[in-house]
């Protein structure tokens, strides 16, 4: 895409005049790329911002100066200013005999409960890549690093059990999306297959995923209160929040969100979305933040922690959804879901999702 | 300011192109006349031109649900089931998910609510295998509906486009309808026609439309697949659901809210 530049070629100063056919032309780029329009046009307003009034001299400089602002300007959005360090924050609160808290939200199908499920499993994944085995170098893919179960022999879950034998982090799943059908069955499946995966008789005896459900038609936020009850009881140390689909304009809805994470104030709130969704992801994000600050009154308001960023594996190079979320929110990416299975969760990797992305 | 609304609708490249905004700037006097023909464009994109497909009272009508992940297939069986239902024809559902986690249960307890005898198992694992037997049971019983939901899936999954097609021979489907979702932006088009290539979808059915999301993609999907849209899904709720209506819903697209005057001329 960079060629478009060549035409800059012995300008003496670049002016806005000079950068708004070729910035018009890396708009419509980004936005192929699934930029959300709006976001698009404020990055090229930022990469004008930096070039004019600059003096350039062979195409060589031109281009490489336009890549490496529009590179930075991509990387910076996507590189975390904070890091969400679950598993250390988990076993923090697990020292002060309490549960970690985690709620996910989003829009209507986009991975809450799949994710959710996988989350269970990243963990252990994690813990058992933090006893020593490295992670495969990156790159690898479209921007995400490869976690050890990708790289591993297929004994690799026997590890990560028996790893857990030793450390065995508990979870306990809340059910509190009480309105869709099916919602809490499908809770109830991955409960089986995680512990299938981790049976009891590997870890003394105990289960080491349970579900808290009430079934259906009840009020989400009690029924989030009673978990993490319960899981205090029970020295389960982590519990995650299952709540249900719920469009960002639903006022009744989103009032009910925000009554779960003020009653329950739980240690992260996850937003999930998926990186199919095009322009509404900013408007998705605005909205879910603004509820939660309106709704709550309280000061300051429990906004959205971080983003799982779901379905990469059906967008090929049409990274931009990552980009628009970002910069919307200002949060990480804490994970990247890429596919339907337990070990299809990764890290976002910022440079290679900006190579995606500035690919022609 | 009209390109910036078809750039902020997720409409895709080749559409946005079809329509030349340099050539069309004018003064703001012409402001009116470019917003008629944008619309009129905008019409003609999402008209394939082919005659929706319409069932047959007092015979079987076989109907397979595709889509991406998540899109609302399974909600939408049950909705366009239950629209028939209403007007008074004889509908079954079928869930030939085995993949998803819940999927039977989503399904029986939709059709439930609703009324609607279904077939799904918990027990078997082979999609091609229920949607077989389903739909040889329900042909049998003289339903004149029979609704077929399937996985989510998407074009990078090589071995799930191969079961779809599977179905669909297993089947014999008179139509199939692509379901997708209002908010999906620039990967729509390559799925959309994916989908195409793979099995004869002949409709297409957009759904969470009730919320801010315009569904630009579907001019994409429509593009794609050469398929009319045919419903529209407005809410989580049985009842949520309208057949499709081009002008309001371009209309919404451009942001538009008044357009009486725009197309009588
Ligand atoms: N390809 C792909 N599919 C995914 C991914 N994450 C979730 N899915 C699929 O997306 C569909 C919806 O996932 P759910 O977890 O039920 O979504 P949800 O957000 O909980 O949905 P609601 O609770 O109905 O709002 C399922 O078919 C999942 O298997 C992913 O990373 N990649
Ligand atoms: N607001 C709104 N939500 C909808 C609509 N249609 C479906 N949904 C919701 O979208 C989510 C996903 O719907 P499903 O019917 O499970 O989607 P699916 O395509 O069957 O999903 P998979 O089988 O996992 O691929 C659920 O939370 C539905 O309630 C709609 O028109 N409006
Ligand atoms: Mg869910
Ligand atoms: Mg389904």
């Amino acid at each position: 895409m960079f060629s478009m530049f060549r035409n800059l070629v012995g300008s003496k100063t670049l002016t806005p005049e000079d950068l708004k056919p070729v910035l018009d032309k890396m708009k419509d780029h980004l936005i192929a790329k699934n930029v959300a329009a709006d976001i698009a046009v404020k990055l090229c307003e930022s990469v004008s911002a930096k070039l004019e009034g600059k003096v350039l001299g062979t195409f060589g400089s031109i281009a490489s100066t336009v890549k490496t602002t529009l590179t930075e300007a991509c990387v910076q959005i996507l590189s975390p200013r904070r890091r969400v360090d679950i598993l250390r924050d988990a076993m923090d609160a697990r020292q002060n005999k309490r549960p970690y808290v985690i709620t996910f939200c989003g829009v209507n199908g986009v991975g809450k409960s799949t994710n959710l499920a996988k989350t269970q499993v990243l963990r252990l994944l994690r813990l058992d890549s933090s006893v020593g085995r490295g992670l495969a170098p990156w790159p690898r893919g479209r921007g995400f690093e490869p976690q050890p179960s990708t790289v591993r022999a297929p004994t690799g879950w026997v590890d990560v059990c028996f790893w857990l034998v030793e450390n065995g982090l508990s979870v306990l799943i809340a059910a509190c999306d009480t309105f869709r059908s099916g919602a809490v069955e499908q809770l109830r499946t991955h409960v089986r297959k995680l512990n299938a995966l981790h049976p009891p008789s590997k870890h003394q005896g105990r289960e080491m995923v349970q579900l808290y459900e009430r079934g259906y038609g009840k009020d989400s936020a009690g029924i989030a209160m009673e978990a993490i009850a319960s899981a205090r009881d029970y020295r389960i140390d982590v519990v995650l929040v299952d709540t249900a689909g719920r469009m960002q304009d639903n006022e009744p809805l989103m009032r009910a969100l925000t009554k779960l994470v003020k009653v329950n104030q739980p240690d992260l709130v996850l937003f999930v979305g998926e990186a199919l969704v095009g322009n509404e992801a900013v408007d998705q994000l605005t909205k879910f933040n603004r509820a939660l600050a309106d709704f709550s009154q309280q000061q300051p308001p429990r906004l959205i922690d971080g983003i799982i960023l779901t379905k990469f594996d059906t967008i090929d190079d049409k990274v931009g959804a990552a980009v628009s979320m970002t910069y919307t929110t200002g949060q990480p990416i804490v994970f990247v879901g890429t596919g339907q299975t337990y070990s299809d969760l990764r890290n976002l990797n910022a440079r290679a999702v900006v190579t995606s992305l500035l690919r022609a | 300011m009209m390109r910036d609304k078809l750039c902020s609708g997720d409409l895709g490249d080749e559409l946005r192109s079809v329509i030349d905004f340099d050539e069309m700037a004018g003064g703001l006097n012409k402001r009116r006349m470019i917003q008629s023909a944008v619309f009129k464009e905008l019409v003609k994109l999402i008209d394939p031109g082919v005659k929706a497909w319409q069932p047959s009272k007092g015979r079987n009508n076989v109907i397979m649900f595709v889509g991406l992940q998540g899109s609302g297939k399974t909600t939408t069986c049950t909705k366009l089931a239950y629209y028939y239902q209403r007007k008074g024809w004889k509908t079954c559902l079928i869930c030939a998910d085995t993949f998803r986690a819940g999927a039977f249960d989503q399904l029986k307890q939709n059709a439930t609510k609703a009324r609607i005898p279904f077939y799904g198992s918990y027990t078997e694992i082979d999609p091609v295998i229920i949607a077989q037997e389903g739909v040889e049971k329900f042909k049998a019983e003289n339903f004149e509906i029979i609704i077929v939901d399937t996985s989510g899936r998407h074009k990078q999954q090589d071995s799930l486009f191969e079961e779809m097609l599977q179905v669909e021979q297993a089947t014999k489907p008179d139509n199939i309808i692509f379901v997708m979702d209002a908010t999906i932006g620039q990967a729509c088009e390559v799925q959309a026609k994916a989908f195409k290539d793979k099995v004869d979808v002949a409709s297409v059915i957009i759904t969470k439309l009730d919320g801010h999301a315009k569904g630009g993609g579907a001019l994409s999907a429509v593009a794609a697949t050469r398929s009319p849209v045919i419903f529209i899904g407005t809410g989580e709720h049985t009842d949520d659901f309208e057949p499709f209506k081009v002008q309001p819903f371009v209309s919404k697209l451009l942001g538009m809210g008044d357009i009486e005057g725009l197309i009588d001329k």
